[in-house]
């Protein structure tokens, strides 16, 4: 560890620091060396009792002399700010010549008021916070795994009574009432090399953190309760858990430029659940499993990429791979199945830019908000990612999920009213600052890793979900404590994407032979402005529900083009105004259920009689339950309108004028319960236009449509059922009349049932505009009634 | 070949009862498969149905298709002039099953009796289904006098009935491509 050359300096008092001894005399200690703790034997042991207050202006830490600073550093008392915290440490050394260490800690804070980097005088990054109470011990061997100058340790302890907060400004958020209990034997240090090997053959626990709680009251820091009203702070939730690990850690002097040191960690997660508790309802993820390996994180106090102090995380890799057994949500706990990841974060080159994985911690935050807040220049680079989802034993995999992107996140604690010209709301504030970013999906595989490529993804486009898309992106999501009632979240957004990029059709980047421009059907030159105000998260007795109180955003598609994201044809601009309240979306678990596919039918025999197909998708799966209730104009911003334009006007770089040319507009488009039956002077709308998603996998029914080879060159007539066979060369054969044994191997699909109902939805005119004619009536009116459309849709490759 | 030219012919809708009726849309062989980019795609199988049971109006004209006394179909009304009747799509109905229905996007470059190598750009296209099974697909074309059936004074003359039973065969691809100024 020669190399590592820091610099530590405590600046001001420490002070306050009480102790009581029981004997033998505290100044009898001293440390001991190897030889003299072989010696030691069958020590009664010594008792230290201790009142420990502790403050510090500054603790500062040098790399390149670049310095950070935490500052107003304290120790002492979590219930009496300016108190101390009891210590009861029993000293005991064991015949092996181990030092064992029983500790009970009361009641104490560990804080800083803020970190701030030298290179950037007047703002920070916020203060962190950590009360508890600590009970257990500790055994310090002498030998680790690699020879006798290491250590081993043995501990267990119980944390009870924790918060751990995050403050900005005056308002924070924290977890309360946090108890943790680990057990860790056999843990050794060593050096090996240059490298300090910590290694952890077991780590195993639980945690249960009873509220996460937000204030926006300088005068409750720290308090679950608040100081005016004496009501529990609002609360986020709940969490819970447990967790068994290994894991193997190195660390290493030098940074990535100079000073600083070399995080490389393996870790295996054997077992694990996490729970989040939203009043009486949770979220459940159980047997979770998996593995990732960390390889060279440098940490630097150094200067991001526009010059600015930070300390700076750079990653050499990152990749891993974890398994969700059970995602429990609703009343009864029922799962909707298994999801896997695979994941691979290290440099890569996209759109001919190479991006690497590196976070810039800088202090300040969005610049209206106060001096305090967290900055996070970001670059990532996912260059591959696998997520496959798992019900009732089928799989679907979402194969080739890349990202990248850079930009700046920022991170405040923020409340309620407008500041330096800034709306904000009270909440844990998540900012996007010039955020340029990508994602795309290769495709969908059905069945195992080693099926061919397909689309699917065409029919979650109703959730908003596109399979590639890339955007520059301003703006923000204030997650707030509390939701529709009790525990939950509220959430007011503001995102703005320009020069967006958005596949609803798109072709696999990489078939095979490489990375090649994707192609598909794009909307493209993409400016899209959304608002969401108080939008309630929570976890109910159905599921997970999200309600929108009021959401309304523009959609301008400067071209809609086929091919090419940026060179293919354009079928003209697109206009999407949007404009809901009361709007909602609650993910319920279970699929589909029985599915009489190709016909009609409660029963497999009524089915079977229609002519359909009886198929019973299993009691796991998903549906989404969406409700959109269009309101109807109040603004010219606030409407439900769709516009499409052609024949624009160019300029001088044959660039398209938006409004120069043709235009069709179907305006004030709204949704209505078909009458004013609560006599309010105006039409009820509440039911608005329910759509339920349902998603599984299964089999389902292929047939082949011409006569010869397929593209697989398997050989079949028009009409032949195709039936998956691992004994023939491609997988699969073409069968004329499949037996009762074929039929149980038709080949598995993306099975989306989506049924959409409104009881009334209205046009109020479509009009016509002619960029020298002027604007056009041609309908005056259009009503739809009673509308309730199924469609029941399973995605397999094409033959 | 005019690239328009080339365009117009190449927007070709093959619906017919009979496989070769497809006028100049010549087959794509596999060497110019090989050539077709996107294969991912998708094939679907499965059925859309209105109104099987009903819709989610109950009131004194809509009710569930058990209910003799309601309709229990959808209804689409519009009017052309500001102050005039309305046309009307009542009591829709039916469900349409088929396998087959397919989406790509796809680069033509050749093909076509040479008119795909004039044309040498990308396509949406939309693989009908062979045989698409109708069960009880019915509408009604009428005129109105008001939007909605429940609205005071409600008249409404039935012009004339659809109903659709049985197979219908659709072949061939349905190309989707921008031509003209966008």
């Amino acid at each position: 560890m020669a190399g590592i050359r820091k610099h530590i300096v405590v600046t001001q008092s420490v002070r306050g620091v009480v102790l009581a001894l029981s004997a033998p005399a505290m100044a009898d200690m001293q440390l001991l060396g190897d030889e003299d703790m072989a010696d030691i034997s069958g020590q009664s042991g010594i008792t230290l009792e201790m009142e420990l207050g502790m403050t510090a202006d500054r603790l500062t830490y040098f790399d390149d002399d670049r310095g950070i600073y935490l500052e107003d550093f304290r120790v002492g008392s979590a219930s009496q700010p300016g108190k101390s915290a009891a210590h009861v440490i029993r000293v005991d050394i064991t015949d092996e010549a181990s030092l064992n260490l029983d500790y009970l800690v009361e009641d104490r804070r560990i804080e800083f008021g803020d970190i701030r980097l030298a290179g950037a005088p007047g703002i920070g990054m916020g203060g962190i916070f950590f009360d508890h109470s600590l009970q257990g011990n500790l055994r310090i061997s002498p030998g680790g795994a690699f020879g006798s100058s290491g250590y081993t340790f043995d501990t267990a302890y119980t944390m009870t009574g924790g918060r751990l907060g995050y403050r900005t400004n005056g308002n924070e958020v924290f977890l309360d009432d946090i108890t943790l209990s680990v057990e860790a034997l056999g843990v050794t240090l060593d050096v090996v090399g240059s490298t300090l090997e910590l290694n952890a053959p077991r780590v195993s626990g639980s945690y249960d953190v009873g509220a996460i709680r937000y204030s926006n009251n300088p005068a409750n820091h720290g308090n679950t309760y608040d100081v005016a009203t004496g009501q529990a702070l609002p609360s986020y939730g709940g969490l819970s858990g447990s967790f068994d690990l290994s894991s193997k850690t190195g660390i290493t002097a030098g940074g990535r430029e100079g000073e600083g040191f070399r995080l490389d960690n393996e870790t295996t997660i054997n077992s694990a659940s996490f729970i989040y508790h939203d009043d009486d309802h949770a979220l459940a993820f159980r047997e979770i499993t998996g593995q990732y390996r960390l390889n060279d994180l440098r940490v630097d106090v150094t200067a991001d990429r526009y010059g600015r102090d930070a300390l700076g995380f750079t990653l050499g890799s990152l990749n891993g791979e974890f398994n969700i057994g059970r995602i429990e949500m609703g009343a009864s706990g029922q799962s909707i199945g298994e999801v896997n990841v695979s994941f691979m974060l290290q440099d890569h080159i996209y759109n001919g830019r190479s991006y690497t994985n590196a976070v810039y911690l800088q202090g300040g935050g969005h610049p209206d908000a106060g001096s305090q807040g967290l900055r996070l220049s970001t670059e990532w680079s996912l260059q591959l990612a696998d997520l496959s989802y798992t019900e009732d034993g089928n799989r679907v995999i979402f194969s080739g999920l890349q990202s990248w992107g850079q930009g700046d996140v920022t991170v405040n604690v923020t409340r309620d009213g407008e500041l330096n010209g800034t709306r904000f709301y009270d909440g844990l504030r998540i900012g996007f600052e010039n955020v340029s970013a990508g994602y795309r999906v290769n495709g969908l595989r059905v069945g195992s890793e080693d099926a061919p490529l397909q689309g699917g993804t065409e029919l979650l486009l109703a959730l908003g979900f596109y399979p590639a898309y890339e955007f520059d992106m301003d703006g923000q999501v204030t997650l707030g404590a509390g939701g529709a009632s009790g525990e939950g979240l509220t959430i007011n957004s503001d995102i703005r994407i320009r020069n967006g990029r958005a596949a609803i059709i798109a072709a696999p980047y990489d078939e095979g032979a490489g990375e090649v421009s994707q192609k598909g059907l794009w909307i493209s030159d993409l400016s899209y402005d959304a608002h969401v105000r108080d939008m309630t998260l929570d976890v109910t007795e159905d599921g997970l529900a999200l309600v929108k109180g009021e959401a309304w955003s523009l959609m301008d598609v400067g071209n809609l083009r086929v091919g090419d994201k940026d060179a293919g044809s354009s079928f003209g601009r697109f206009v999407a105004q949007k404009y809901e309240t009361g709007s909602s979306m609650i993910i319920v678990p279970g699929g589909a259920g029985n599915v009489c596919a190709g016909g009609s039918g409660g029963t497999e025999s009524a089915c079977a009689a229609s002519g359909g197909i009886w198929e019973a998708r299993g009691d796991e799966g998903i549906t989404i339950q969406l409700k959109q209730i269009l309101a109807k104009e109040v603004s010219d911003a606030r409407k439900n309108a769709l516009t499409w334009e052609t024949n624009r006007q160019v300029d001088s770089s044959g660039k398209p004028i938006n409004n120069t040319g043709s235009r069709l507009v179907l305006d004030d488009i709204h949704t209505s319960d078909g009458g004013d039956f609560d006599g309010d002077g105006v039409d009820d709308n509440t039911f608005g236009i329910r759509t339920d998603l349902s998603v599984d996998v299964y089999q389902t029914k292929v047939v082949k449509k011409t006569d010869g080879a397929d593209a697989l060159g398997v050989v079949g007539a028009r009409g032949d059922e195709k039936i998956m066979d691992p004994a023939a060369g491609a997988g699969y054969r073409y069968v004329s009349s499949p037996t009762t044994a074929d039929l149980d191997n038709r080949p598995l699909g993306f099975a989306v049932r989506a049924r959409s109902r409104f009881k009334e939805l209205s046009i109020n005119n479509i009009d016509l505009f002619h960029p020298t004619g002027g604007p056009q009536t041609a309908v005056y009116g259009v009503k739809m009634q009673n509308f309730d459309i199924e469609a029941n849709l399973t995605a397999t490759p094409i033959p | 070949m005019n690239r328009r030219y080339a365009h117009a012919l190449l927007l070709a809708l093959a619906l017919s009862s009979s496989k070769h009726a497809v006028g100049e849309l010549d087959r794509l062989n596999d060497e110019a498969l090989s050539e077709v980019s996107g294969q991912g795609g998708i094939y679907l199988s499965g059925d859309i149905s209105i109104n099987e049971m009903g819709g989610p109006i109950e009131n004194g004209y809509f009710g569930r298709c058990d209910d003799a006394g309601k309709k229990c179909g959808a209804r689409l009304a519009y009017r052309l002039k500001e102050d005039g009747g309305w046309m009307v799509l009542d009591e829709i109905r039916g469900n349409f099953a088929f396998e087959g229905l397919t989406l790509r996007v796809r680069s033509i470059d050749s093909g076509f009796a040479g008119d795909g190598e004039a044309f040498n750009g990308d396509v949406v296209e939309i693989g009908l289904p062979d045989t698409v099974r109708y069960n009880d697909v019915r509408f009604k074309i009428a005129g109105s006098n008001t939007p909605r059936p429940t609205d005071p004074g409600f008249q409404q003359t039935d012009i004339f009935a659809v109903e659709m039973q049985g197979d219908v065969i659709m072949e061939g691809n349905l190309l989707v491509f921008p031509t003209g100024n966008p």
